[in-house]
């Protein structure tokens, strides 16, 4: 056990250290010069003098690789550096930020989830009418767009029935139409692979078994089928954090909700690379966790993997 | 924005007998998703068959129509005729969810044949470079790839198809792992079959079979990430009818022109939704014939 | 000349309250107790959205542009104001007298007041913020424009300054009545540039306490404020407790957040919300057109192909925008002819300039050697297309906007121009300006008077200002016109002044050199918890001093 954790660990270690050297060099390419960013944009325009004072400042002016070497021990010491654009200091700001997203993203994967649990249970009792309605509707959740939804949903919600505000408010209220746009799509994605996978145990020999042994169906369903029928889905929720980090970007846009995704976009558009370093940071450290976590419940939950 | 691994990675899990034999009966979903495609794909070939309107030719005086006999979808703010846009828009936004699709493919099957054939090491470092890559948000990679390149209907199908194949390339590698320890690839090698034609012949055909699956339900999801970065101004540049460009111009009406946001959306989950009903359903036959 | 809104609101509101009086009144006799809606009350916090781009600094001398003046409005004040019948009124100045040969102005100061930090106001203040505009560290543009002619000032005395100017400046006044040249605390701005950009100080009455980027900026009241302009409606500490200042760039959510009543006021809201508000009474509107330069499409002459005279006539002849306007604005735009907003005293409208014709059009390329068309219907000479590139800030263009230029690609496509747009956010756009990559660019201008045309039109203009912007936008480079504009403004007889800026416009407007379309439009929705609203008429900026909520 301890050496897959330390293992595990050490891989994590090495994805953050990709991350943040692909962050530096992708950005490096972006066209433009990185002392103007810092200056303010592209189109600051900024004199030769104060352009130059920032290269030393900031350390511009070496070799790149020496800039990477000092790029990767000041991370190292968890000093993030301060936002080009927002002047401020990034741990802070992605402090912020960060609770803002991470309500969003873990309630809407919650909601996904129990969506999920429900379709998918619900459709396999229905025999082939209700399999086809319920695969129906996971499949078309997958493929509403976010901002489809988004829109659709403040149009009834907000603008037709008032029952819901249409931009984020601080409190519970303000987070119902932002999650359900997250998790809707999501939900139909998990439904998919729970519904495969609770149909295959379902039929499986140790579910023969244990109905031969007069086991009541729901008994059936509930203490062996679900069980083995979620383990896919748990192991995807790495790849669902994911995701709904891509999907906050619309969300926290179109609702006015203060995240990492919106931050995201802006950061960059103007090569506000410290700002982009942390937040591909804080998301691969997040899915590395979740990750982590997931793979955890799973050699606990199926004793068939411990063996490996 | 990459597929998630599906059991169809997993080989392993508890197989059962089945009634059914490979090519059984079409299913009613299958008959519907294959019709949608068909006429979407039409739509996208020959446009002309379903409309002969001008999908760029604006109208300003017809602005803001409900939909009504003479506009079956209505009109967009510059009196544009929204169902001719609509169907335009399919050839933009399948060819985007083909393309994407294709393209992270081709990367994948790279990455993945390098990780499942390469020696140990070679594998190591794929597995973690595909790690890297899946660790970060996948819009994260479309955006810093679109900055550096510059926004465009092209740049955005490359921004999507990059994204896509880390998860494509894992599948994959796994799959050609699994292969490689079946008890027909070692026949070939006991009866002294040379390591090339055993991947020619065994490795590769078997372990690429799913591909075509994937793909299929790939492209829908490329088509709804393609039209989420033109809603985010980053794709298809006015004023080309692509349905997420459409979406993103009519959400700013969509208290008085709510066809405007209707109409494309629903195209979008129609094709979105075909394609992966599609593909579902042939992973579940080929699981079938895999038992 | 006056804008309708202040007058308008006010006349609303009254209305309102009245009406509101009058059902007290007549429900008073069953209940005790005032209703007091019509009596401004004090307490409360307002909520504000915004749809534009958010400051990247709160000192409006870094820089200058509007959504800075926005917000700047309700905490920094300025040396003079402007009434709603387009007189310079006092505000931090008492009163003030230009020397005979126009080379210097006195200004008397008030001298009971301090900024918000304790330090006094006074002439050593105001000389700060002087030498602040016009370092180039500050790397201001609008505010070291509208200085450019204040060589050095003077302490008189204590209250006393004096502006010496290198040319006379028949606009100084005007200038001082911004925003962007507003008083800010000295001790305050010596804290350097990123620390006042987070929390400048000055005699407003509302000070910045908090700044959570890309959310919200909160402003509270000053309680030791004691120096309304001289045409607001009251006097002492403004009624609100707190203004909140959010950021929601999605129209829709904008309007959405108003109509539910999480928001109180929002601008720039869609057209189509405009006219859709107009039905409901809980909903009014704020239209305060900007002064300066009308909302208008500059040709840039400075290189090929609208370096030629006829290609800027035949593009002109052809974009096709009146029914466009029409529709897309649902009647809230009226269309201009002028290069000056309709506030502007001093405007003319060339009409006759701007007459579509396809057939002229047609004519005139082939005239300019464009005879050729390749196969998608676009013209070419010598291999090259007819292409204008025309970068689109989604920042400043509302989506009707957009549209408008999608109009104006399909209608000049008949003529053979192939116009591309390139959406782009507000930072990448100055770059591409900044770079000359530009056929066709639309960029607000906002400055009180006629003298932004010097701004806008002088070939000084094409010489970019410390922040990197240059306002001369069309690269127009013609020594009549900025002859014109030179005497214009250091020509203080009213009737002479008028005469010049009259022939200036229509020089500029029959050189094709700018397409107008309508006044900068600035309309802000207001919820019916809000009374006494006013734009202020010097850059029809909301000042949220005098409002009051009744929740």
């Amino acid at each position: 056990m301890v050496r897959w954790i330390v293992s595990r660990a050490l891989g994590a270690a090495f994805v953050l250290w990709a991350v943040a050297t692909l962050i530096f060099f992708g950005l490096r390419l972006i066209p433009g010069d990185p002392a103007e960013a810092i200056l303010g944009g592209p189109g600051s325009q900024a004199s030769d003098e104060a352009l130059q004072k920032v290269r030393l400042d900031y350390g511009l002016d070496q070799p790149l690789l020496v800039q990477y070497v000092q790029a990767m021990f000041r991370l190292l010491r968890g000093d993030l550096g301060t936002s080009y654009a927002l002047k401020a200091d990034v741990a802070a700001l992605l402090g912020e930020l960060f609770w803002s997203t991470l309500t969003l993203t873990v309630l809407s994967l919650v909601v996904a989830w129990a969506f999920a649990l429900v379709l998918a249970t619900w459709a396999t009792r229905g025999g082939r009418l209700g399999r086809m309605v319920g695969s129906g509707m996971e499949i078309v959740a997958a493929a509403v767009p976010h901002f489809w939804l988004a829109s659709l949903f403040i149009l009834l919600f907000s603008t037709a029935l008032r029952w819901l505000p249409p931009i984020s408010t601080p409190g519970p209220l303000g987070l119902v139409l932002p999650v359900l746009t997250l998790a809707i799509p999501l939900a139909g994605f998990l439904g998919q692979v729970m519904r495969e996978s609770l149909a295959d145990a379902l039929e499986s020999p140790f579910v023969l078994s244990a109905r031969a042994r007069g086991e009541s169906e729901t008994g059936v369903r509930w203490r062996h089928a679900i069980r083995h029928a979620a383990l896919p889905a748990i192991s995807l929720s790495g790849w669902a954090f994911g995701s709904l980090i891509s999907g906050a970007v619309v969300v926290e846009t179109v609702f006015a909700r203060p995240g990492l995704g919106r931050s995201l976009l802006n950061a960059v558009t103007i090569r506000d690379v410290p700002m982009v370093t942390g937040v591909a940071l804080v998301s691969a450290l997040a899915f590395v966790l979740v990750t982590i976590a997931t793979d955890a419940v799973d050699r606990i939950a199926d004793p068939r993997l411990r063996a490996r | 924005m990459s597929l998630p691994e599906t059991d169809l990675a997993q080989p392993g899990l508890a197989s059962r007998p089945t009634a059914t034999r490979p090519g059984a009966r079409v299913t009613v979903g299958e008959v519907v998703a294959i019709g949608v495609l068909a006429l979407l794909a039409l739509a996208a070939i020959v446009p002309g068959l379903f409309t002969s309107v001008d999908p760029l030719a604006i109208s300003p005086t017809e602005a803001f129509q409900s939909p009504n006999t003479a506009h079956w979808f209505g009109t967009d703010e510059s009196g544009r005729d929204v169902f001719a846009r609509t169907i335009h828009g399919a050839r933009s936004s399948l060819l985007i969810g083909v393309a994407a699709t294709a393209i992270g493919m081709a990367l994948a099957l790279i990455l993945g044949v390098m990780g499942g054939i390469g020696a140990k090491p070679l594998d190591y470092t794929v597995t973690r470079v595909g790690e890297v890559l899946f660790a970060l948000p996948g819009l994260l990679l479309a955006l810093i790839f679109i900055a550096i390149v510059g926004p465009g209907m092209m740049t955005a199908t490359v921004a999507v198809g990059i994204s896509t194949a880390p998860g494509y390339a894992r599948i994959i590698r796994s799959q050609i792992r699994a292969v490689r320890t079946a008890p027909f690839v070692e026949a070939a090698t006991v009866l002294g079959r040379s390591r090339f034609f055993t991947l020619r012949r065994h490795i590769l055909p078997n372990a690429l079979a799913p591909i075509f699956v994937l793909a299929t339900l790939g492209v829908g999801q490329a088509i709804v990430w393609a039209s989420s970065l033109s809603y985010l101004g980053l794709g298809a540049v006015p004023p080309a009818a692509e349905w997420g460009a459409m979406l993103s111009a009519g959400r700013s009406y969509i208290s008085n022109a709510w066809w405007l946001t209707v109409f494309p959306g629903i195209f979008i989950v129609l094709a979105a939704g075909a394609a992966t009903a599609l593909g579902r359903s042939m992973q579940a036959r080929t699981r079938q014939v895999e038992r | 000349m006056r804008p309708h809104s202040p007058a308008r609101i006010r006349r609303r509101v009254l209305g309102a309250s009245a009406a509101l009086a009058g059902l007290a009144l007549l429900v008073s006799g069953c209940a005790a107790g005032p209703s007091g809606s019509s009596e401004p009350t004090a307490g409360g916090t307002l909520v504000y959205a915004s749809g534009d781009a958010e400051p990247t600094c709160l000192d409006p001398h870094v820089g200058g542009n509007y959504p800075q003046a926005l917000v700047a409005t309700q905490y920094l004040e300025s040396l003079v104001s402007k009434d709603s019948d387009g007189e310079i009124i006092p505000w931090l100045a008492t009163s003030w007298k230009q020397a005979d040969d126009g080379l210097s102005w006195e200004f008397s100061l008030r001298d009971d007041v301090s900024f918000t930090d304790g330090t006094p106001f006074n002439a050593d203040a105001v000389r700060a913020n002087v030498a602040h505009l016009l370092d180039p560290e500050t790397a201001s543009s609008t505010g070291y424009l509208a200085l450019g002619k204040v060589a050095s000032t003077e302490s008189v005395d204590d209250h006393t300054v004096r502006f010496n100017l290198s040319v006379p400046d028949s606009s100084l006044l005007d200038s001082l009545s911004m925003p962007w040249v507003a008083i800010q605390s000295p001790t305050a701005m010596e804290r350097g540039k990123d620390v006042n950009c987070e929390s400048p100080v000055g005699t407003g009455p509302f000070i910045v306490t908090d700044w959570v980027k890309q959310d919200s900026i909160t402003l509270e009241r000053n309680e030791d404020y004691n120096s309304p302009p001289a045409d607001a409606d009251h006097e002492g500490t403004a009624w609100l407790d707190e203004i909140v200042w959010r950021f929601i760039p999605d129209s829709a959510s904008r309007y959405a957040a108003l109509q539910g009543g999480q928001v109180d006021v929002i601008d720039n809201p869609q057209p189509s919300d405009i006219s859709a508000s107009a039905a409901l009474d809980t909903i009014s509107e704020l239209d305060a057109p900007r002064p300066g330069a009308a909302n208008r499409i500059e040709l840039n002459s400075g290189k090929a192909p609208l370096d030629d005279v006829r290609v800027r006539e035949a593009f002109i002849r052809a974009a096709d925008v009146n029914d466009g306007i029409e529709s897309l604005f649902f009647g809230t735009a009226k269309r201009s002819y002028s290069l000056l907003s309709s506030v502007e005293a001093l405007g003319v409208s060339g009409e006759e300039h701007f007459t579509v014709d396809l057939d002229s059009a047609n004519s005139l390329l082939d005239e300019a050697g464009w005879t050729e068309r390749d196969g998608d219907g676009y013209r070419v000479k010598d291999g090259e297309r007819l292409t204008l590139d025309f970068p689109v800030s989604t920042n400043q263009s509302i989506p009707a906007e957009q549209s408008l230029f999608e109009q104006i690609q399909a209608t000049t496509k008949a003529a053979g121009f192939e116009v591309v747009l390139h959406p782009m956010d507000l930072s990448s756009w100055y770059g591409a300006l900044a770079v000359n990559e530009y056929d066709l660019v639309s960029a607000p201008y906002t400055k009180v008077g006629p003298d932004v045309l010097r701004i806008l039109f002088h070939s000084d203009s094409i010489v970019p200002a410390p922040s990197g912007y240059f306002a001369n936008l069309s690269q127009l480079s013609d020594p009549e016109v900025d002859q014109l504009l030179t005497e214009a403004s250091q020509v203080s007889e009213p009737d002479e002044r008028a005469a010049l800026y009259a022939e200036v416009q229509q020089k500029i407007l029959g050189g094709f050199h700018v397409l107008p379309l309508y006044d900068q439009q600035n309309h802000f929705l207001v919820g019916s918890a809000v009374n006494g609203l006013r734009a202020m008429p010097t850059v029809s900026t909301p000042t949220f001093y005098d409002v009051w909520l009744t929740r």
